[in-house]
């Protein structure tokens, strides 16, 4: 009999060496770890860039289920020199669930640079808005890495009614009416670009027009398609690129220079 | 907002309906079978009467169960039934509460439970036996208004696959019986203590195909009490 309980106390330890021992559901989002990593490493990013004319970023999206292809990009972002930051263009998860957010995190957590993240529709799922704002951040935001501004704005309209403003006319405006003195380009970030099924399409005119009062606008990033992208999507010049899904193995990397920009594809 | 809540309120009111009726039934005092011969002609009745009461009494639920973690809430509470030869089919109906962590509101999480208990090993006392293995298969509904059993409308057909607010859960556990001497019982014939480890649906596609995501990752322990009413 002491040899059963023996037992089952052995089998008890054993599951009290799991990460995370109780799950109160796959939705509760119940936190483990780090937490705020958006308004942390947007910190790093301002300081490490501070008075520069030439930064250089990967952007990339969409890593859903594909946590090994994830750590191999992690592995070849880390080998670039001179890299400044990363951007998540959002869809961190495939359910929305707060484990996927966690394991996506400590993944990204391996980069030698900071990044920052985007809400994907994906991430919307559920309570799954809730943990990613709780590990990442707002949903809208934007840092200042040299003299670029990045506006980083929640485009997944389908996902919200109208009482939540996506996308946020207000906070473009904010951006537009208050350009710090070091500002002198922009950058706009989003999950879903205009005209796909995901973005709020009855605004997507004056959503461009908006874009375009931001100061130096250079080009538009973006996610969501799972493909390699490269647009003029409304005839004004000015370019949509959309990165590709992590699971095909690629990411775009960018150069802004003072005299303007480069970017290329790399495959890992 | 108000037609899911009130789908929660009909399946509160149906569970209180099932754990009340035939609780009412068995308290009332039985209809008996008279040897009489003037009522024989009514032997026929009183044998339906038999078993519609029969049929009920099966019903009372013959167990309260409390639960930690799971997948099922925080902590969930609920009434179980158990049947087959050595009673070693459960099934249990627990509501479980989830708070609110980092979410907007606190929310209630229903489950519908199936146990199954092949053995049961005496330890060389009487009053306390063990269960080395159950295994168990549940469904759980979260109760919000941003789930969905499958997706709304608006999206074209096939965009999320999943449902939202069902989660399939499987697992594995054991258990300890301790049996309450005869003399001694209040509300129950034996207090069991057990523990599940499990995991569920999402996580499982999560693990599939993935190297990082290790099968610990995903495995998590529950802890519960058992109280065997009769």
């Amino acid at each position: 009999m002491i040899k059963l309980y023996t037992l089952m106390a052995v089998a008890l330890l054993a599951l009290a060496s799991c990460d995370d021992l109780f799950d109160y559901h796959p939705y509760d989002t119940d936190v483990d770890g780090e937490k705020g990593i958006n308004a942390k490493n947007i910190v790093r990013i301002e300081q490490a860039c501070k008075g520069r004319d030439t930064i250089r970023f990967v952007m990339m999206g969409d890593s859903h289920r594909s946590y090994d292809e994830e750590k191999a990009l992690v592995k070849s972002v880390n080998r670039i020199a001179g890299l400044d930051f990363l951007i998540h263009g959002g869809d961190f998860s495939e359910y929305g669930v707060t484990k996927e957010f966690e394991w996506h995190r400590d993944i990204l957590n391996g980069l030698n640079v900071p990044y920052v993240a985007l809400i994907g529709n994906h991430d919307c799922m559920g309570d799954g808005e809730y943990a990613f704002k709780a590990i990442f951040g707002e949903e809208n935001f934007s840092f200042v890495a040299g003299n670029v501004r990045f506006v980083c704005l929640n485009t997944n309209a389908f996902e919200y009614d109208y009482s939540n403003p996506v996308p946020n006319f207000g906070f473009i405006e904010e951006c537009i009416m208050d350009v710090p003195a070091e500002v002198s380009k922009h950058v706009a970030v989003m999950h879903a670009p205009p005209y796909s099924e995901q973005f709020n399409n009855n605004v997507a005119k004056v959503f461009e027009y908006a874009l375009t009062q931001l100061p130096g606008l250079q080009f538009c990033l973006h996610a969501h398609c799972h493909k390699l992208l490269q647009d003029t999507i409304f005839d004004d010049g000015i370019v949509y690129y959309g990165s590709d899904c992590v699971e095909h193995r690629n990411y775009l990397l960018f150069t802004i220079k003072p005299d303007g920009y480069e970017h290329e594809v790399v495959y890992f | 907002m108000s037609t899911k809540w009130s789908i929660f309120k009909t399946m509160a009111a149906a569970a209180l309906l099932v754990a009340a009726l035939p609780a009412q039934a068995g308290g009332r005092s039985r209809l008996r079978l008279t040897t009489d011969p003037d009522s024989v002609i009514n032997e026929r009745y009183h044998h339906r009467i038999h078993h519609l009461q029969s049929a009920w009494e099966k019903m009372i639920p013959s167990m309260v169960k409390l639960q930690y973690a799971g997948g099922m809430g925080m902590v969930s509470g609920g009434i179980g039934w158990d049947y087959g030869r050595s009673r070693q089919w459960e099934t249990d109906f627990m509501m479980g509460f989830l708070p609110k962590f980092e979410s907007d509101k606190a929310k209630l999480v229903l489950t519908l439970k199936e146990n199954y208990i092949p053995w049961e090993v005496g330890l060389g006392r009487s009053d306390i036996s063990l269960d080395p293995l159950t295994v168990s298969v549940y469904v759980t509904s979260i109760i919000a208004d941003d789930f969905w059993t499958s997706q709304p409308e608006r999206y074209p057909e096939g965009y999320y696959w999943f449902s939202t607010r069902f989660r399939l859960n499987l697992s594995l556990g054991q258990r300890l019986v301790f049996d309450i001497p005869e003399n001694r019982r209040k509300l129950a014939r034996n207090l069991t203590v057990f523990y599940e480890v499990g995991t569920n649906d999402f996580y499982l596609l999560s693990l599939w195909g993935n190297e990082y995501i290790k099968f610990k990752d995903i495995l998590h322990l529950s802890l519960g009490l058992k109280f065997q009413i009769f």
